[in-house]
Parts: C-alpha cells; structure tokens; sequence
C-alpha cells in the first residue's frame, strides 16, 4: 500500500515523495517503540517473580497446549480428558475454542524447525505481550482507515498501555483474550476496509480473521452482532452501496462457513438467536438491492419509493417473525443464560447463581473504568462527538462498537476489556484533533502556508477520495473557526495547551504502569507477603500443596475441590477432579458443593458414591488470605440449594441476626458442615496473634466458634507451610464385621435407605448376582 | 595363582563400622603378612554370600607409610561363589615378598543393608532400623586378632546381640572383640536394632545433561527424582505439630548440594516451576546450595527437581590445536551420604566434532556406555553428537572426573555467525526481488495509468479544497465588507482572491491536458468541471458587484437581500453538481 502512495505522490509533486519517505520511516520507529514498550509493560510479573503460568483458565489452556504438541492437533481434537469432571470425563476437542493452542503450538512447532529448542511454556507465558503488540499495530490501521495516521499512532500507543487491555495480557496469563483483543481489533480493521473499498479481497480476508477469532474466543458473537448492526444503521440512514452490499454478503457467507468448522461452534451459527441478527441482515441486504435494482429499473413508475419503503418493512417484519416461529419450534435455540444477563443483570442472580459467583462477572463500578482508563475516558465522548460532527460509513461503526461496548462495560467487568480499544481510539481521534489545531506552529505564522497545514491535518489515505469529499464540507467550516481564532490564538496559548496534554498523557503512562505493576501483575498462585522490615516473603503455599498431590498420591487418585481449583489440579497436581472452572455441569457443581455444606455423615456418602480420595480446601485464616474457601462457602450453599433445595438451605448457614459468621455466635449447623471442619480441624490450638485467644481466625478477625472437634471420615493428609491449602485423605470403611456377616448386613441396609442404593460399594457387592442369572438363562436360551 | 594366596595371615584387623548415615560403612583397617614363599600379588577381600548384593562401593589404599600418596589401588570383582560370596581381588602396589607385612585399609559401602523395623510409623515416632552384619572379619584367610567398633547415630539402640563375648556400649560405639585367631571365612551374625533418624533420601533416577560449547560455557544440569527410603509415613501429616513440636524426626526439611566453585546461573526448579525455598552461599572452594523441597519429605514421600547451572569451559575444556579434551566429573555431589539407583549422563559435544573417545576414570568399572544420540539446538544443522553413559548405585564415593577426547576444526566456530548473517542475507535479498515483482492481475499499462488518473484526480481534489476555500474567503470579505465598508482593503483582498482562483484554474487547465492522452472520459469531466467552475465565478462575481452596489448605497437592502438569496441559491446547485462528479471517481 505504501507503495502505491509513493507512486502518486510522485506524480504529484516529486518534491513531496522525501518527505512522505521520511514520514513513514517515523511512523514505523514510532509503532516498533509502541510494539516494544507494550510488550515491556507486562513482564512485570515475570521480573517479580517468574515465568509461570498465571491464575485459573490459563492452567487449562497451558495444559491443552502441552497435550497438543506432543500428541498432534487431531488427537488434541478427539482428546477426552479423563482428569476432568469424574466420573463424566470432558471431550475437550468439542469443548474448547482451539485458536489459542494452535496459535501457541504454531510457534511451537516453528521454533522446534528451526531447531530453537524454546519450551512450550515460555510460549505460553510470552504469547499474551507478543499479542499485545500485534494488536497495537491492528489498533493503528483501524484508527488510520477511521480517522488519520496521527491518531493511529496515538490510539495504538494508548492501547499498548492502556491496563484496561493488559489487565488481561501481562505475561503469564495464558488466556483467550490475549489473543482475541487482537483478532477483534484487526477483524474490525478488515472489516473496514471491505466497506471502504467494497472489494471482494478485502471482505474474504475479513471473513478469514473472523475465522481465527471464531477459533480463539466466545466473544466473536460481539463481531458477528456488530458487524449487522453497523450494515443495518447504514440502511437506515441511506447509506446503502453496492460496496457495503458486496463486503457484507462476502463476510457473511465465508464467516458463516469457516465459523462452523470449529467443533465448539458447530451448528450453532444458524441455530441460536446469538447469531440471528446477523443472518436478518443479510436477507435485509439481499432484499434491498433487489429493490434497488428493479428501483433503477422501473424510475418512471408513479409512487415506486413508498412502494419499496413498505416492502422493505414487511420484509423485514417477515424476517423478524420467521426467527421468532424458529424459537418457539426450536429449530433456533435461544438466548443463552449468559446472554440474558447482559440484558437483565439481575437474571443471572436469580436464575443462575454459578455466573454471578465468579467476580469477574459482576457488573462494573464507575472507580474501575477510571482505573482502567484513566485520562482516555475523558477524551473518549470527546472523539464520539468529533466522528458524529464529521459522520461517514466506517465512523458510524466505531460509533454503534463504543455504545455496545460501553454497554456491555457496565454490565460486566470482564467486558471491560472490550471497550478498551474502542476508547483508546475515540481518545486518540480526540487528542489527535485537538493537537492538529494546538501543535500546528507553522499554520499560526504563515497564513499562506495554511492551505498545507489543513491537509496535512486531514491525512486520510489519500486514495479514499469520497471520504475526502465528505471532509469537504466540514474543512471549510474549520477554516472559518481558524481564521477568526487567529488573532487570539498566540503560540504563547498553543504552548500552554500542548504542554498541558503532553503532562496529562504523562501521568496517564505513570497511572497505566503503575496498575499494571501493581493491580494485575501478580500470578495468583504465588503470593507475596510483606514482612515488617519491608522485605518480600514469597507465599508459595499452593504449589506446594499441588506438587506434594503431584507426587504422593497414587496416579489415579480423585480429588474433591471446590470448582475454582479444578484446573489447577489438572494443571499442577495432574489428577482427576470432579469439577473445574469449565462450569458446564452445573448439578455436578451442586453435588460437591452438597458435600462442602453438609455434615461428615452425609458428605461421606456423597464421597464415596463419588469415589473421592482426597478432599482440597483452601484456608486463608492463618495468614489473612481472604480469596479463601469459607468466604466463597455461600455461594456453595448457594448452588447446592439450587439442585437439593430439600437438603441445603442457605439460611441454615446464618446466625440468628441473619449474619454469616464463624465466632461463637454462628449457626450450629454452620459449624458440623464438612467444609468448616476441614478449614478448622486443630486451628483452634494454635495462636495466629499473639494478642489473641488460639484460633483466631485472622481473615475474618474473629476467634472461631468450634474448636477442638475431631474427625471421622476423613484424616489430615497435608497442610501447606502457611495452611492455605489443606488436603484430607477419606478414609476407607473401616473393617468391622466379618465378611459373611458385612454381606448380609449391607444388602439389608441398602433396602432400608434408598441413598445407599447410589452407594458404589453397595452397587459392586450385588453385582455377582445379577450376572450369574443372565449367563445361566442366556446358555439355556 | 589362586594358591599363593593361601599363604597370606592378617596379623591385626580392626574393623569400624559406621551406622550414622543410611549407608553403612566399613572401613577396614587389615595388617597381613605373607607366610608363603612366592611373592604375593593381590589381597583378596570377600564379602559374605548374604551381603553380596549389598555391595555398593570396594576401594583400598595403603596405610602407612607415605601417606601423601593414597590412591586408590585396582580392584577387581571375582565370580561369585554362593557358599563363600563375592571376592573383590585387590591388587597390591608392589609385589609382597614372603614374610613382609603390608597395612591396607579397606572401605566397604553397603546400600540396602538397612531393614526398616517397623516399616511403618507415624508422624512423631523415631525411625528404628535393624542391621544385620558378621562379628568376625569375614576373609578367605586366617586372623589373628581382631576388633570391630560399631558406631551407632545415637546412644539408643533397642537391642544388639551380645555375643560372641567380649561385647561393650560406650554411649554411641559398640565394640565386638578383640578376638583372636578366627580361621578363614568364619561366620557369626550379630544384628543390631538402634534408632536412625538421619535422612534416608535415596535418588531413584537422576538424568545429567553436560552440553559443551565452544564460545566459553558448559551448561549442567540435572534431573532428580528422589524418595525417603526411610519407615513409611503412616497416618494423618499435621501441620500443626510439625511447626509447634519440632518431633518430625525422621522428615527431611532440607539438604546440601556442593557445586563446582564457578558455578553460575544456578536455578533450581521442577515441573510447575521455580522452587522459591532455596538459598545458594559462595564458599572459596564451591557453591553450596541448600536445597529446600517443596515440602519436608516423609517416608515414601517422592519429589523432582531439575538443579542447573553455568560454568566456565576453561576449567574443564583444554585444546592444543584441533585436539580437544574435556575433563570433568562424571557426576556430582547430590548430598552426603548419596545413594544415585540409576544415573543416566548426557554429554553433548559441539557440532561438527569428531573422533571422539570417551575414558572414565580408571576405577569406574561398572559404568556402561550407550550408544551415541543427536541433539539439535539453537542453529544446528546436522545436529550435536551426544554421549550417553548410564551407573547404577553411584555414590559419594563415586565422583570421579572422565575425559573426552576430540578433534574439532576451529574454522567451524564461523559456522553459526555465519549461517546468520547468510540467512538474513537471503531474506533480505528476497524482500527486494518480491518488491520489484508485480504480482497484479491487472495488466501492467492499465494499471499505470490507472495510478496516474488517480494521482490526477488527487490533484484535482487537493485544488479544489483550495478553491472552495477561496471561495469561502472572498464570501467572508464581503461579509466584512458589508460591515466595515472599507473598499482598499476589499479591493486589495478580492484581487488578491481572484488571481489565486486564477491560478487554480490554470492547474486545471494544465490537469486537464495532461489526463488527455491516457483517457477522455476524465478529461471530459475536467472539463465539466471547469464549466461549473466558471459558472461559479460569474456568480460570485455577480455577487460582488451586488455588494459594492449595496454599500456604495445604489440597490436597497432588501433587493439585494433577495439577489444575494438567488445566487448563493445557485452556487449550492452548482457544489452539489461539483461533488456529483468528483464522487463518481
């Protein structure tokens, strides 16, 4: 592309091809220092602590990818994981978005050709900054092709710092999003193009990043929403062109297809509501140009425009309704339970308590979109109000994408990451104009020079003419603000505003470092603690725990834990567990978290009808750990109550005020669950403060109400240096009658309660029976 | 040659066993005499037919005189007899002539030969093990006197055999003896039951990478997979008591491994990453790292580790020419008292090396050599000869230095800067032949004058920006006009305005000839728009004439108002036919 510009600028003027040369050359030491200074800006916590893998999911990821390169990618598609979820098992393949372990094992694979022997996991860790650069570099030609290349470079600086981005990409943390910002971001660049040029090249290759999005994360519905709701608003305000009418149907019809091949996405494409608005759009378009043309043809009949407003009206009332009848026959599902809750906040409470546990999912607090943003939220309705003033095709998309995202921000925090490169761009359209007007020293003095100035502020692509056209109008009107500005515009003002600017862009980087240094640059499976001299302990409880599951538990061993640690068992420990963060058995979840909130006596049914081994809490209370396991416990008795409403209640749990407490004053039944007894056994003989009775719990600040119990079913199997993991052995029956008498004694029991019946031991010992009867029958037969 | 043996008399034996680690050692302290007439080669040592498996170590030096010299003298294993055991045959410095005496000292590591009893304990309780060995000086020949100390780890033992008599405890050291005259290959078994809380670790595996590189580093690094061969753990582990009590007495918490003084880049990690709980103190003769598992090892508990580190080849790679030799410690201190099952060594070489010979160290018998494998790393092209040696049941005693000898070229240090910069070379090459490519589907004339309208038309554009804002500017004079009635300045602005759209018209005229030649169809548009442009300055002009009439007082105001709405009517029309075509491009 560049080439092409030099070309005709050199039959321009052949004064002018040096300059652009030299332009360009800054614009590229510019992005490489942009490119750089992100990926720097995430190593935090590798320089803090190591290159480790970080937090929950990614442990999961890590884990496929392993998988991936050393079985191959059709084995890694057929892989059931039998670690997972027992005794269900988990078909990954079909289970998982794969673009982020191809991505990795690619690089893999390509290092190993060419005989770098770099391990796996250091491309796991790095994959995330790399990506960060990447999308620096789509956030730049996104802004270009929307704006100017001015903005670019700032909107692809801003996105390269900006924590609300590398809250999900510092080194380590191994997730979808690493990848995906970048695929959204250069879907959208492609997409923008397509419509701008209206070229089929452009709108396939649009369709083919959409592809690796699809791949790479489940938030590829925002771009097959977006993406028809930018072409409708077109249609709406008569913007329609052949160019957005080929762009379409070609991202369409390719999207749709290459979507599909994912094994996760399968079918749903065309049939869930998600994806419904985008197929509406199409028939819409395909409609509307066959009016268009019979319109072009048929000119001299009377009243032919209200003629074609009704029908495209009805047609899309027949569209409209025909999705509906779909739903209700259920050849289309609909709306996912996640995506009512992005309606409705307060469904996801209600209906499904496992999504509205997770943090991440709680809707945002205005603090966090100025901790994340900072400066560029000001500046953000700012650039809104600049691209409205100033309107065309792809300034309407960047538009509808900042009230969605913004939308969606609000709603849930993880969506935050989202919105992130939408303000980075409005913000540095905003800034990018206003220093256009301040920075300009030349245009102030010369007034014959002026001409140039305008231009060059307005360096759209010089070959997109219509959008030239467009600015036209809107030039003019500057010229007129300008001239009469002049005379109090001194370059003593103009100073005093950039000097201001470049001083709140300074802080901004000191704000951005400064939370990701501090707010998302911690590992999670590493804590620090400070000690009074202000030296760093490092709290490595949780590896140690796993790795001692890793090596002295039989291979085979199943770990009972609540959901949040399931991957990281995996991950670390390498043994089966009944549920993981891939919360997809939600009465599974219940049954465990039955077994958290019920008493020894009924856990230990459900444990051995579960065949647990090993149970793993975590305790933060010696050391004032507060991501523990008893706070998270209501939300256990929360999602157990869900599937056993008759056995679990969660006011059970409260004291008589109401309260969840574990002192004295907290309920009895609180105190007997098998998850307070497992946090507690024996804290209540040792002394956490010296200021306090023992037993004193230091996370809630609270001596505890039950000390000195014992245990019946289970013993203490390991406790990490500072308690955080603890890890209970469930014991086998015990022996204590005869065999002959235990028979007897066990089928007798087992008539009596209907529970034992699920009980395996029970299930095993009448077996024999049962298969003796149908041989003899099947050989007289 | 067996029959001359027969004539060897141990004069005095004394025998100190050590039971402190969980390797038993003995150390043999033998005074014979040749009795015979010829002249005596070897000393035979036997090993009872019971304890022959538990053999992990022979060696002998010559005690006495000129201590200085103490290497370690040949030893070679015999066949084994069931009923008489093992013969390890020494082979003595210099031919013992008849009725001369020479003083050996024998050093006996035995592995395995601890039982646990019980093999099971809980948390709190102390280890006890039972050892079972000969209270006599086991030897093909006779003996005249002879003593055997037992030195236990502490002063409990539960029990010891009493005889054969005279048997005394002192605090930690039992004495057997002395005793004399026992004839060859006497047999008594006395067991010893006693407590043993020092660590049992035992490495069941232990991988050992050596790669070799010319630019100056030997990078090390080894895998241990490791047990506490100790009593089982039996029961719940509490934390509470192994912080609060400190009775955890058989656990291992911590232990040291020595690394070479250079040592440098020491990490120390396993499969989920860095092991924080370690620390590494410089000492002037090495590196001493205190290796903190994860957590403290029980009976039966396992753990893996991978320990790795730099050091300078100058100490361990010397070179004459194209003749290279690499000297260094086939393996390495784990931790004291270390029992390594089974060791595997990798030694990988540089690329293009050849003629290599591997010697062990000469008293290194039981190593066995595999067969060579390839490895291929950062740069390499046909890949790094890699020499694989594989010991079982190394060690401290074991740590010996081997040698490698090789021919290497030096030329081919050149190798892999080279292969960079012809790499980056080629692609550099092939980026300036892919920019003078066309890979255009369009036909090449077309496209350049496709290029050359397009720049036409940029041009075109640029200038009419530039005409619009002329226009603009004349409008805003009039306005001024209008309110300042100054006519010089109006004048001298409008003239100024008017030659500057002169011009502009010139460069669409010049535009317009240029475009010509390669289509038509633009220059005819041109030229439409020139008419409009024309149009446009008539009526601007018009519009001027309107004004001057309006201030000079010849129209009123409201006829001009009229007029003015009119023409800038038309004006709009004639802009919006302009944009019409300048958007069909």
């Amino acid at each position: 592309m560049t080439t092409v510009n030099d070309n005709t600028s050199e039959y321009i003027t052949n004064s002018s091809s040096s300059s652009a040369g030299l332009k360009s050359l800054i614009t590229v030491i510019i992005l490489i220092c942009v490119c750089i200074s992100g990926f720097i800006s995430r190593l935090f916590s590798i320089i803090r602590f190591e290159s480790v893998i970080h937090e929950f999911d990614p442990w999961f990821n890590y884990r496929s990818t392993v998988y991936m390169t050393d079985n191959g990618f059709y084995n890694f598609l057929n892989w059931f994981d039998d670690l997972a979820w027992y005794p269900l098992g988990r078909i990954v393949g079909g289970t998982v978005f794969p673009g982020l372990m191809v991505t990795s094992g690619t690089i893999h694979w390509f290092f190993h050709m060419i005989n770098i022997p770099i391990h796996i996991r250091e491309i796991c860790v790095f994959l995330a900054p790399v990506f960060s650069g990447l999308t620096a570099l789509a956030t730049y030609l996104l802004t270009k092709e929307l704006w100017s290349k001015r903005a670019g470079l700032f909107a692809a600086a801003f996105i390269a710092i900006a924590p609300g981005y590398s809250s999900r990409s510092v080194a380590g943390s191994y997730d979808n999003e690493a990848i995906a910002i970048f695929a959204l971001i250069f879907t959208y660049y492609l997409w923008i193009r397509s419509i701008k040029t209206g070229s089929i090249f452009w709108s396939s290759c649009t369709a083919l990043s959409y592809f690796y999005m699809v791949s790479a994360w489940g938030g590829y519905v925002f771009i097959i929403n977006l993406i028809p709701v930018h072409v409708g608003f077109l249609l709406l305000l008569g913007r329609y062109s052949l160019r957005l009418y080929v762009s379409y149907s070609i991202f369409y019809i390719l999207g749709l297809i290459l979507s599909m091949q994912i094994p996760f996405v399968g079918f749903q494409p065309v049939r869930t509501s998600e994806h419904m608005i985008a197929a509406g759009i199409f028939i819409l378009l395909q409609a509307y140009t066959f009016f268009d043309y019979l319109y072009n043809k048929l000119r001299y009949v009377r009243n032919i425009e209200t003629i074609f407003f009704n029908l495209s009206i009805i047609i899309s009332i027949i569209v409209f309704a025909i999705v509906v009848l779909l739903t209700y026959t259920g050849y289309i599902a609909p709306w996912s339970g996640r995506f009512y809750s992005l309606w409705d906040t307060s469904y996801a409470a209600k209906h499904i308590p496992i999504i509205i546990s997770v943090s991440e999912h709680q809707p945002t607090t205005w603090t966090s979109f100025f901790f994340d943003l900072h400066l560029l939220i000001c500046l953000y309705p700012v650039g809104a109000w600049f691209c409205v003033k100033d309107l065309n095709d792809e300034r309407v998309f960047i538009l509808l994408y900042a009230v969605f995202a913004s939308y969606f921000a609000g709603v849930m925090i993880r969506l935050m990451l989202t919105l992130t490169p939408c303000v980075c761009i409005l913000a540095a359209i905003a800034l990018s104009k206003t220093l256009d007007y301040y920075a300009d020293a030349e245009s102030s003095e010369m007034v014959s020079n002026y001409d140039d100035s305008v231009s060059i502020c307005d360096e759209v692509e010089n070959d997109e003419n219509n959008q030239y056209l467009d600015n036209n109008a809107q030039n003019i009107d500057e010229t007129d603000d300008n001239d009469d500005d002049q005379n109090f515009l001194t370059s003593n003002i103009k100073i005093i505003v950039v000097t201001c600017i470049a001083m709140m862009l300074l802080l901004f980087i000191v704000h951005c470092t400064w939370i990701t240094a501090t707010a998302y640059s911690s590992p999670s499976i590493v804590l620090v603690s400070y000690n009074s001299d202000g030296t760093r302990a490092i709290v490595d409880d949780y590896r140690e725990a796993y790795y001692w599951l890793r090596q002295n538990t039989p291979e085979k061993a199943r770990i009972m834990s609540w959901w949040d640690y399931g991957y990281q068992i995996a991950g670390m420990s390498n043994r089966t567990v009944l549920v993981d963060n891939n919360t997809w058995n939600n009465s599974h979840i219940a049954l465990v978290g039955k077994a958290m909130a019920s008493n020894e006596t009924e856990a230990y049914k459900i444990m051995t009808m579960l065949d647990v081994d090993y149970i793993l809490v975590i305790f933060g209370g010696v050391i004032g750990f507060s991501g523990d396991d008893i706070n998270k416990f209501l939300w256990m008795v929360r999602i157990a109550e869900g599937e056993h409403p008759k056995d679990i209640k969660e006011n059970n749990y409260f004291n008589d005020n109401k309260e969840y407490r574990v002192d004295k004053s907290g309920s009895p039944i609180l105190f007997n669950c098998l998850m307070y007894k497992l946090c507690y056994y024996r804290f209540g003989e040792l002394y956490t403060d010296s200021a306090q009775p023992s037993g004193f719990d230091r996370t809630r600040s609270v001596e505890i109400g039950h000390k000195n119990f014992d245990l019946e079913h289970v013993e203490e199997a390991y406790t990490s240096a500072n308690w955080i993991v603890r890890i209970y052995r469930v014991k086998k029956l015990s022996n204590r009658f005869q065999a002959k008498d235990a028979l007897e004694k066990l089928t007798s029991s087992l008539s009596e309660e209907s529970f034992e019946k699920n009980d395996g031991k029970g299930v095993i010992l009448n077996k024999p029976h049962v298969k003796k009867g149908t041989k003899k029958s099947m050989r007289r037969t | 040659m067996g029959q001359e043996q027969e004539h060897l008399v141990n004069t005095k034996v004394e025998r100190t066993l050590d039971l402190v680690s969980h390797l038993p050692k003995e150390i043999i302290s033998v005074t014979f005499e040749n009795r015979g007439t010829k002249s005596a080669r070897y000393y035979d040592y036997c090993v009872e037919p019971q304890h022959v498996n538990d053999v992990g170590y022979v060696g002998a030096i010559v005690r006495g005189k000129n201590s200085g010299d103490q290497t370690n003298l040949p030893i070679k294993q015999e066949t084994t007899d069931k009923t008489k055991g093992t013969i390890y045959r020494i082979e003595l410095p210099n031919d013992l002539r008849s009725s001369q005496t020479i003083t050996l000292e024998i050093e006996v590591v035995h592995i395995n030969a601890l039982r646990l009893l019980p093999t099971e304990i809980v948390q709190h309780e102390r280890q006890l093990v039972l050892y079972k060995t000969n209270a006599y000086y086991y030897s093909k020949y006779s003996t005249q006197t002879q003593k055997t100390i037992v030195t236990l780890p502490t002063d409990r033992a539960e029990s010891y055999t009493q005889a054969p008599k005279p048997v005394a405890k002192n605090e930690q050291t039992i004495t057997y003896g002395p005793y004399e005259n026992v004839a060859a290959l006497t047999r008594n078994e006395i067991s010893l039951h006693y407590e043993n809380n020092n660590p049992f670790l035992t490495v069941n595996n232990m991988k050992r990478w050596i790669e070799v590189s010319h630019w100056g580093n030997i990078a090390v690094e080894e895998t241990i997979e490791m047990y506490h061969s100790g009593a089982k753990l039996k029961g719940p582990f509490s934390r509470l008591d192994f912080q609060r009590q400190q009775n955890s007495y058989s656990a291992v918490k911590t232990f040291k491994t020595s690394l070479p003084a250079a040592a440098k880049d020491i990490y120390y990690r396993d499969e989920i990453g860095n092991v924080s709980t370690s620390s590494v103190r410089e000492m002037h003769d090495q590196v001493e790292i205190e290796i903190r598992p994860r957590f403290p090892l029980y009976g039966g508990w396992n753990t893996y580790y991978v320990l790795g580190y730099n050091v300078p080849s100058y100490q361990y790679l010397f070179n004459k020419g194209n003749q290279y030799v690499l000297k260094m410690r086939l393996i390495d201190h784990v931790y004291d008292d270390q029992l390594l099952e089974q060791v595997t060594i990798k030694i990988v070489l540089p690329e293009y090396v050849h003629n290599i010979e591997f010697y062990p160290s000469m008293h290194d018998t039981d190593i066995k050599r595999l067969r060579n494998e390839k490895h291929y790393t950062y740069l390499d092209t046909i890949g790094r000869s890699v020499i694989v040696i594989t010991k079982r049941n190394a060690l401290f005693q074991h740590i010996q230095d081997f040698e490698i000898h090789y021919t290497f070229d030096k030329i081919m240090l050149l190798h892999e800067p080279m292969l960079i910069i012809f790499s980056l070379f080629g692609l550099f090459c092939f980026v300036i032949i892919l920019n003078r490519l066309n890979f255009s589907i369009n036909h090449e004339e077309n496209n350049e004058i496709r290029i050359r309208i397009k720049g036409i038309w940029n041009q075109l554009m640029e200038h009419n920006i530039k005409r619009t804002s002329f226009y603009q500017k004349l409008d805003e004079l009039l306005n001024t006009f209008k309110t300042n009635k100054d006519l010089k300045i109006y004048n001298e602005q409008r003239k100024k305005f008017e030659n500057e759209l002169k011009r502009i018209e010139q460069n669409f005229n010049n535009l317009q000839t240029k475009i010509k030649a390669d289509s038509v169809e633009t220059a005819e548009k041109i030229a439409e728009f020139q008419q409009l442009d024309a149009e446009q300055r008539k009526i601007t002009q018009l519009l001027c004439g309107n004004t001057e009439k309006l201030v000079n007082g010849k129209i009123k105001k409201q006829a001009h108002g009229d007029e003015e709405q009119n023409l800038r009517l038309k004006i709009r029309d004639i802009n919006t036919r302009i944009s019409t075509i300048l958007n069909q491009y």
